[in-house]
């Protein structure tokens, strides 16, 4: 079983990517969990999405303990309370001006930053990231595929829907030759 | 949308939306309804339902949850088939209510998304809101998942009007109701034919000139509770063989009760609600360390299955009651019910009551699994006891 965890800030589209996200494996076929945590949430405050995928039913109803990779809209969320829940294998794509070697004196995790912004900002989605930053997180997964992920952000998407496909996009494209 | 056949279409629901799916297939006639976190989600839904055209049922909004109870116990005694749906302070603030709806012997069926009550304030599952609501004659059964959800809601509809007791439905807060999966939502068809049109024995109506609600003598109170008693006798025989009838139709059956690997198993945890599933993991884990672990789900609450608990658990040497409410004086309202269903009997299994999750804390697989460790050869104490 493949464990995910999204971290943002309450506003940020982190519940949204979430529910996208556990959409394209779920056209792909697999059986997927997704929920949110938040407490009564405010624009601003932390919030977390769990996502579990597996090839069977999902039967466990609580906290994911260990991610396998985390999708991090802001930097600085990458701290303590969020990294026990990662180990030295998890994927961490961050949304980040600053460089990977920047992260290098948290600990030895996988860390991936991503100029999400920018990326949103040359497609016209002014400050709405959470396109691009699925793109960088998909070019780090061997799963869900990029085709099946642009289907679903053009799908989903309320606004802007090529604008919203053309960040995923270029931001996948930079992780895929940035590894 | 991934698959589609004649009878079925496979969606990706939270369960609360999945509670609304099954609510518009069993065609309610009118639904008073309050919003409260964590319950929005299935008002909302429906009313999406009834703007689409999808819907015919009367959404009414009143003021409060007192008063969408009292509706639906005036609209279920026109003979409505009737839906609302809670949580919380709101299914607390309906508690006189409840009462009236089980006396008056309606049908109502409710949804209630278990959530910590406060003080203090939060969001949390807890299911100490419907519990505390055991003694008010409603019917309670407990889901752990989006698809139990919805099978279930159509159930209760068919339960309770066979024998005109109010029925609630319960799922965990988050875990479940905000918890986003595959859910299996059958054709209109094959719920038309499960659950028909509503036929009421006895409806107001203003041809008639009936009333309803006139003081009654002593007697007549007391046997009100005796036929109260009769009704709730053969619950657990309808809820079964409804769970049987659902299964014939859809490959997914249901009971009062659910045995996990139970038949060899030494020690055995008993649970309601959204822990069911991770403990079906720790049960797993537990069987590949040589433990013989079983789990015993209770899926009906009240009228509680009390012979069918003896039955399950006579001649288990231990048994685990994994509580996520707490009854302030007493300790975990699951592990009174079963020292009640159990008393007296020969070779009872050694009873632990475990406060696990109250206030919606975190309860890995992990904490499931070290209990066997901490409990299994310990002497039980009356009380029951906070989860480390």
């Amino acid at each position: 079983m493949r464990e995910i965890l999204i971290l943002g800030r309450g506003g940020q589209g982190a519940q949204t990517a979430g529910n996208q996200l556990a959409r394209a494996y779920f056209d792909e076929g697999q059986y997927v969990q997704t929920f949110a945590t938040y407490g009564g949430a405010r624009r601003g405050t932390p919030v977390a999405s769990s996502i579990r995928v597996d090839d069977q039913p999902v039967r466990l109803r609580c906290d994911i303990e260990y991610a396998s990779a985390m999708l991090c809209f802001d930097d600085t969320l990458l701290e303590e309370s969020f990294l026990r829940r990662a180990n030295e294998k998890t994927l961490i794509v961050v949304n980040s001006t600053r460089s990977r070697e920047a992260f290098s004196g948290l600990g030895d995790y996988r860390i991936y930053p991503v100029n999400g912004k920018d990326i949103a900002r040359n497609n016209d989605m002014g400050k709405v990231v959470n396109s691009a930053l699925l793109g960088a997180f998909v070019a780090t997964l061997d799963k869900p595929d990029i085709e099946t992920m642009c289907e679903v952000i053009e799908e989903t998407a309320p606004a802007k829907k090529e604008q919203n496909v053309a960040a995923c996009r270029e931001a996948y494209l930079h992780i895929r030759n940035s590894i | 949308m991934l698959e589609k056949s004649n009878t079925r279409t496979r969606l990706l629901l939270s369960g609360n939306h999945a509670v609304s799916w099954g609510v518009k297939l069993a065609r309610p006639h009118v639904a008073p309804l309050y919003p409260i976190t964590p319950q929005t989600p299935i008002l909302e839904k429906l009313t999406e339902f009834q703007s689409q055209g999808e819907l015919s049922a009367e959404l009414l909004t009143p003021e409060s949850e007192h008063s969408a109870m009292a509706a639906c116990i005036s609209a279920s005694l026109t003979g409505a088939r009737v839906f609302t749906a809670t949580s919380s302070q709101g299914i607390l603030l309906m508690h006189e209510l409840l009462h009236y709806a089980s006396g008056a012997r309606t049908p109502i069926v409710m949804f209630n998304v278990n959530r910590t009550p406060g003080s203090p304030w939060g969001f949390w599952p807890d299911q100490l809101d419907s519990l505390s609501q055991r003694d008010t004659g409603w019917i309670q059964l407990y889901s752990e998942s989006p698809q139990e959800s919805l099978d279930t809601v159509i159930q209760a509809f068919r339960i309770a009007e066979s024998v005109n007791l109010p029925t609630m439905v319960c799922h965990d807060a988050f875990y479940v109701s905000h918890s986003v999966e595959q859910v299996e939502v059958p054709s209109q068809d094959l719920v038309s034919n499960f659950l028909p049109d509503y036929k009421p024995t006895i409806s107001l109506n203003t041809d008639t000139g009936r009333s309803f609600g006139a003081p009654v003598d002593q007697v007549t109170w007391n046997r009100s509770r005796q036929e109260l008693a009769e009704a709730m006798a053969g619950v657990e025989g309808i809820v079964n063989s409804t769970g049987k009838a659902w299964g014939d139709v859809t490959s997914r059956g249901y009971g009062a009760l659910e045995h996990y690997k139970t038949d060899d198993a030494e020690v055995v945890y008993v649970t309601m609600g959204s822990m069911t599933g991770t403990t079906r993991v720790a049960v797993d884990a537990l069987r590949e360390q040589g433990i013989a672990a079983g789990l015993l789900k209770v899926r009906l609450f009240r009228p509680l299955p009390a012979r069918s608990l003896r039955e399950a658990l006579v001649g288990v040497p231990c048994a685990l009651v994994l509580d996520r409410n707490y009854s302030p004086g007493m300790g975990g309202i699951l592990h009174q019910e079963l020292k009640s269903a159990l008393f007296g009997m020969p070779d009872a299994p050694k009873l632990h009551g475990i406060l696990a999750g109250v206030g919606g804390v975190n309860v890995p697989p992990s904490k499931i699994q070290q209990m066997v460790t901490d409990f299994k050869d310990a002497e039980p104490s009356v009380e029951s006891v906070w989860m480390e």
